[in-house]
């Protein structure tokens, strides 16, 4: 449940920015979320048309890009989604390097009316 | 009708930024008192109130443990790390929330003497998962791990294990009795975290102790030596 407090820092920061940026109307707000952070996609949605009336962001859209855990293998530098079992290569075994992607947690842009 | 037009524009900043930025402020406050703080976060019943009782009493007079608890209700845990020679200690009830957050950390060091303790453990509420996004403050996150839930929590909540800077295998005494398999284990810790250091204990039985008080203390000395 922590979507709820994720939310509730969304919309001060759009609120923020909003200002700052003097819109009349936010009309999306892309987010760059990776599964790393463990944030579901439904619950967000359900705090975000929950909190959003009354506030600048009040019909607008959200936009969830999604990212991916990976590793990779430093024997056959295989480029692979691990399969939520282990982290072992698909191809020889080994267990791979788990990579950065998948902790994306970021507002990446907003669509104003100004 | 006039048409308005749509402007795009890139923010690309965290989510939690101003959490960031809060805790932030509570890392200086910590840093200015001389105090090492410290992030503990488990799954409830990993042993993280006995982990703190464990070392207060092995550390001694080396260094002196203050603790804030997280908990979504109740006081017990800071009655016995007080009962149990914390210098200071205070209760912060969530009321429901999953995780700590900056600010609720910021309120506790308010209310806590800075000057009775050398490292603060912040004692997280029991969860693998919320707590791993929000910084409090800390030089250190801790997470702590019993035998008893398996050898797969490493890749079943993998952030965790990713992002701590230390990890202690709590329970050790029941290894044999749960199945655990400690190649798995460090495997998998390995893929997400090479190199952290990973400490083995039993708060039981004690073993296994002082190996890990003896690395906080050095994390101390460290500490203090760049402040």
């Amino acid at each position: 449940m922590h979507e709820l407090s994720v939310m509730s820092h969304l919309l001060e920061r759009v609120e923020t920015h909003a200002e700052r940026l003097g819109a009349s109307r936010v009309v999306a707000i892309n987010l760059v979320i990776g599964d790393r952070t463990s944030i579901v996609d439904d619950s967000l949605l359900f705090y975000f048309d929950m909190m959003t009336p009354g506030t600048v962001a009040e019909g607008s859209s959200l936009k969830v890009r999604r990212t991916h855990m990976r590793c990779s293998c430093p024997r056959c530098a295989l480029d692979y989604r691990p399969d939520g079992f282990g982290f072992n290569c698909p191809t020889c075994g080994l267990v791979g390097d788990v990579t950065n992607d998948g902790t994306e947690f970021l507002i990446e842009s907003l669509e104003i009316e100004q | 009708m006039s048409v308005q037009a749509v402007r795009i524009v890139n923010i690309v900043e965290s989510l939690l930024v101003s959490n960031d930025k809060a805790a932030g402020v509570n890392r200086e406050w910590l840093e200015n008192a001389g105090v090492l703080a410290i992030n503990l976060m488990s799954s409830p019943g990993a042993g993280k109130t006995s982990l703190i009782l464990r070392t207060i009493a092995a550390l001694g007079e080396r260094a002196r443990i203050g603790v804030i608890e997280g908990d979504i209700a109740g006081s017990i845990d800071t009655e016995k790390v007080l009962a149990g020679g914390a210098g200071d200690a205070i209760q912060i009830n969530t009321g429901g929330n999953c995780h700590l957050e900056a600010n609720m950390v910021h309120r506790a060091l308010d209310d806590l003497d800075l000057t009775t303790f050398d490292i603060l453990v912040i004692e997280n509420v029991g969860n693998l998962v919320c707590p791993t996004h929000w910084a409090l403050g800390e030089h250190l996150k801790l997470c702590l791990v019993g035998a008893a839930e398996g050898h797969d929590k490493p890749i079943k909540y993998p952030e965790m294990f990713a992002k701590s800077d230390v990890i202690v295998l709590n329970k050790i005494d029941l290894i044999d009795f749960v199945d655990f398999d400690r190649s798995i284990f460090y495997e998998s810790i390995g893929a997400l975290n090479p190199g952290v250091p990973i400490f083995e204990v039993s708060c039981r039985t004690g073993e296994g102790i002082e190996a890990w008080a003896d690395w906080l203390d050095e994390q101390l000395v460290q500490f203090r030596k760049k402040g």
